[in-house]
């Protein structure tokens, strides 16, 4: 029990710190946003007149107004309301729905992505360590070949060679926004047909690119578990392949990556801003990248609260989880 | 082309077999493709649709379509595509103001009475009547609404009769007329009387008078869809004819280019540094039109006396800088050669050529002329040291200059002005900064020489201009914050010739006020102009027809929001 005190109370203490952090780092940046605005407003030919950097100050009111610390409480207060503000450079958009409109897509596309990186890496990764030396522990090589390709480099390829040269797969968007009549988003068949379409070349872009890392991971603790003595032990008692493969040397051979996927699981939510821009994708990365150029402090911060919050759920999650299948992470305290 | 015509049809049979299957009635026809499915063969003006890329990149956040929003975060089409404002003033061309739901106004000579005559039989596109107490309604906001007025009234407005409003200034009021007739939304008061700030709302479903309406559930956080509005006053050639107008999200230009060539975008406005190639690729479909609107300068923090340090701070180290210049070579190398020649006044030499009071203040020097800059500097005193740059009283001819990082135009702009100006014995250190901080340092005052454009404020009249750029209202001691004249220009001469513009409605006193500013801008060049960057706008003629082009500029065509001239392209251009 006290282990499990423990972890919530550290968590605890590391949330409030992320909060706080999230604050003030946006401040700290240089330049405000009201300058920011205007001077993009001029440069996109919306007349600016002398009032209207006083409108738009006033208009904006409360943020930046009042001392810093002032400011750091109403930010506690509104957080602990859900509440987490308007948009500055979005004005009078809600952060909340912002947020809400642009995740659903970065976590469906980036999520499902993961998982299948994570299952099929770990797969071929568990098969090669098994075997080592046969024709899947050759193609390690090969898959990192995709990993170690800039990122966005291979994105670029595959919309060259796919929806450009070939055309098999659009070059744009979440799904079809250049339908007559529109297709809503919702549950209905033509608009989950166009978003599974348009979201095979991001998601391959995903997986390719990742699925190497796991492979590796896996391939090598599959290799060293191999080597243990209970391994020789479950072999000499005649078990059939299969079951130690499995049960004595997947099982454990496992664990790190377990760790690693949990995490990588809570940053499902940054995004992936390359992926999204090469692919004009509607995910958050865009939402995040553009809260920072614009120094849209409620927008930044909003993004950071959602990204803190899931990375440290997913950590959480692994710590409890670790704890229950390998006790020897809670031995030391007990 | 051929083979994005078998995605859609294989796309759109997806669908309707998808929707055949779950026993959903409806039909899946795709207008925007033109003829590309058998659905659209022979197909009927209804179906008619064009679609267009705003520059609109990543999501958009709400379906904020509130005229009155004024922090520009209102969506593209909401201003003169589903509002109108009385008049439209075209930056793209010399030409009258264009009457829409006005018909003529006119000044008292004081200057202190508009007195506006009003279009009759005007529909909102939920079918009343637009009546003059409407427009008195709405101007009324723009005058009394702290929100949009910045905390003073300046104004009465009061109907006249049933055609008639009238406005009564307090003092002169003349600068206020482009603000008031065309950029202020006409609203319908019985929808928008009950709000308490009109500006802080985002008005989902807009009622307006344009020639487009937003369609039924036409906003998604990834395209705006609207549909003719059947309610609209004009006819014939004023009338509306295409269906659809569709506003999508792409994520960069690459996306819009690609967009562009299959034929999925009808009308964008990017900068495009292939477009001659993509033209001669596309047999005669995608044409442009330039529309060069704001000059690239080169910002200095000038006036010692506000607290900026430098060599930039001599006017002859500024004119060298003007004369060091290779615009050619800037234009080809950072503007593809779209840009066009700036006059050293600031003004448009295009629109704003008959108040440029001296010929030769039309064009700034298109080749470099070192010689010419160094002479200017040694007049000055400067005296060349054995580094090759010039030295006074132990300081070096030596600046930085800040530019946006990935800015490209601005990027290369920068570096080729470091070798340009190592002719002329300046050296000038590069420093690309993020936007915020640029943007911080601008208007901070602490830069000394800035990359930045000039660019056209409410009208083409000079007034709006100068006054932003050059009065001294506008700026502040270096350190702290400026309205909008970042390079701290003050000069008392300058600041009477703008008053005057203000209160006057003479054309000859206009001149000879124009001309004092622009010797003080010869003279003193707080901004060195380089070239008048271009405006690009691709057009892809086989859905539609009618695009403002290269001597038909009948509006300024780009798809921006704020651009009350989006809803007359709009409203002109027509099926193929």
């Amino acid at each position: 029990m006290r282990f499990y005190i423990q972890k919530l109370l550290f968590y605890a203490a590391a949330f409030w710190a992320a909060i706080t952090l999230n604050f003030f780092i946006p401040r700290w940046m240089p330049g405000n946003p009201v300058d920011l605005l205007i001077s993009k407003m001029s440069a996109g030919g919306i007349p600016v007149t002398p009032e209207t950097k006083a409108i738009i100050t006033t208009q904006l009111g409360g943020i930046g107004q009042g001392s810093l610390l002032e400011q750091y409480w109403a930010y506690l207060k509104n957080l602990a309301h859900g509440d987490l503000g308007v948009s500055i450079s979005n004005y009078p958009a809600q952060v909340s729905s912002i947020l809400g409109q642009a995740l659903p897509w970065t976590i469906t596309l980036i999520g499902l992505s993961t998982v299948i990186a994570f299952t099929v890496g770990i797969l071929l990764g568990m098969f090669a360590g098994w075997k080592r030396g046969s024709f899947l522990d050759n193609l390690i090589p090969f898959v990192t070949f995709f990993q170690a390709m800039p990122y966005f480099w291979m994105a670029l390829i595959l919309l060259l060679v796919f929806s450009r040269i070939v055309q098999w797969f659009p070059f744009a968007g979440g799904y079809d926004t250049f339908a007559f009549p529109p297709i809503m988003p919702g549950f209905n068949g033509e608009f989950i047909t166009s978003a599974l379409y348009h979201g095979v070349l991001p998601a391959t872009t995903i997986v390719l690119s990742s699925v190497a890392g796991w492979m590796m991971g896996m391939r090598n603790m599959m290799v060293s578990t191999l080597s243990e003595d209970y391994i020789l032990t479950a072999e000499a008692k005649g078990l059939s392949p299969r079951r130690v493969r499995m049960v004595y040397a997947a099982r454990n051979a496992i664990l790190p990556s377990l760790s690693g996927f949990a995490i990588s699981l809570g940053f499902v939510v940054a995004g992936s801003i390359v992926t999204e821009q090469v692919f004009s994708y509607p995910g958050i990365g865009y939402t995040l990248w553009s809260s920072v150029a614009n120094n849209d402090y409620p927008l930044m911060q909003g993004c950071f609260l959602v990204i803190s919050v899931a990375v440290l759920a997913a950590n959480l999650v692994v710590d409890l989880l670790l704890g229950i299948i390998d006790p020897r992470t809670r031995s030391t305290t007990a | 082309m051929g083979v994005s015509r078998f995605r859609k049809m294989g796309l759109s049979l997806v669908g309707v077999a998808l929707l055949a299957s779950l026993g959903l009635t409806g039909c899946s026809n795709n207008p925007g493709g033109g003829s590309s499915t058998g659905a659209d063969d022979g197909a009927k003006a209804d179906d008619s649709a064009i679609t267009v890329f705003s520059g609109q990149v990543g999501n958009y956040t709400a379906p904020n379509f509130n005229p009155f929003n004024n922090t520009g975060a209102f969506l593209q089409p909401t201003q003169g595509a589903i509002y109108e404002s009385l008049f439209y003033f075209n930056k793209a061309q010399v030409s009258d103001p264009v009457p829409l739901l006005g018909q003529s106004y006119s000044w008292n000579d004081d200057g202190t009475v508009l007195t506006i005559k009003i279009r009759e039989g005007v529909k909102f596109s939920d079918g009343t009547a637009m009546t003059a107490d409407d427009v008195a309604f709405s101007l009324n906001l723009y005058a009394s609404e702290p929100s949009m007025n910045g905390g003073t009234q300046r104004y009465d407005v009061k109907k006249v009769d049933d055609t008639t409003v009238e406005l009564d200034f307090y003092e002169v009021g003349f600068t206020m007329e482009a603000a008031i007739v065309s950029t202020q939304a006409i609203v319908p008061k019985a929808l928008w009387e009950d709000i308490d700030d009109p500006t802080s709302g985002t008005n989902e479903n807009p009622v307006g008078t344009g020639p487009y309406m937003l369609a039924d559930n036409g906003y998604t956080p990834q395209a705006i869809t609207l549909q003719r509005n059947p309610n609209y006053w004009g006819t014939g050639d004023e009338a509306p004819t295409i269906e659809w107008v569709r506003y999508v999200t792409l994520a960069n230009a690459d996306a819009a280019t690609t967009a562009l060539q299959q034929g999925e975008v009808d009308w964008m406005g990017s900068f495009l540094p292939t477009l001659d190639d993509i033209v001669a690729d596309s047999n005669g479909a995608i044409t442009y039109s330039n529309t060069p609107l704001n000059t690239t300068s080169l910002f200095a923090c000038m006036n010692p006396d506000l607290g900026c340090s430098g060599p930039q701070t001599d006017p002859a180290v500024r004119q060298a800088m003007y004369y060091a210049m290779d615009r050619t070579q800037l234009n080809e190398q950072a503007g593809a050669g779209f840009g066009t020649p700036a006059s050293p006044t600031l003004l448009l030499n295009t629109v704003n050529e008959p108040q440029i009071t001296n010929q030769d203040w039309l064009e700034t020097p298109q080749t470099a002329d070192p010689a010419k800059a160094k002479s200017l500097l040694e007049a000055a005193g400067w005296a060349l040291g054995d580094d090759g740059i010039y030295a006074k009283d132990g300081q070096r001819l030596s600046m930085t200059v800040i530019d946006v990082s990935g800015w490209t135009d601005y990027n290369t702009i920068a570096q080729l002005l470091v070798g340009q100006f190592a002719e002329a014995g300046i050296e000038l250190i590069v420093s690309d900064i993020a936007q915020n901080a640029w943007t911080q340092a601008e208007v901070s005052g602490s830069y000394q020489l800035s990359l930045n454009s000039v660019n056209m404020q409410a009208s083409s009249d000079p007034y709006f201009l100068y006054n932003y750029y050059l009065s001294s209202g506008a700026t502040a001691k270096v350190g702290e914050s400026t309205q909008s004249n970042n390079t701290r220009y003050s000069n008392t001469e300058v600041d009477d010739a703008i008053a005057t513009l203000a209160t006057t409605n003479d054309d000859a006193v206009k001149a000879e006020q124009y001309g004092i500013i622009q010797q003080h801008l010869i003279d003193e060049m707080p901004m060195i102009p380089i070239y008048v960057n271009s405006a690009l706008c691709e057009y892809n003629n086989s859905h539609a027809t009618g695009w403002p082009e290269e001597g038909n500029l009948y509006v300024f065509p780009l798809p921006w929001g704020g651009n009350w001239g989006t809803g007359i392209l709009l409203r002109t251009v027509r099926p193929v």
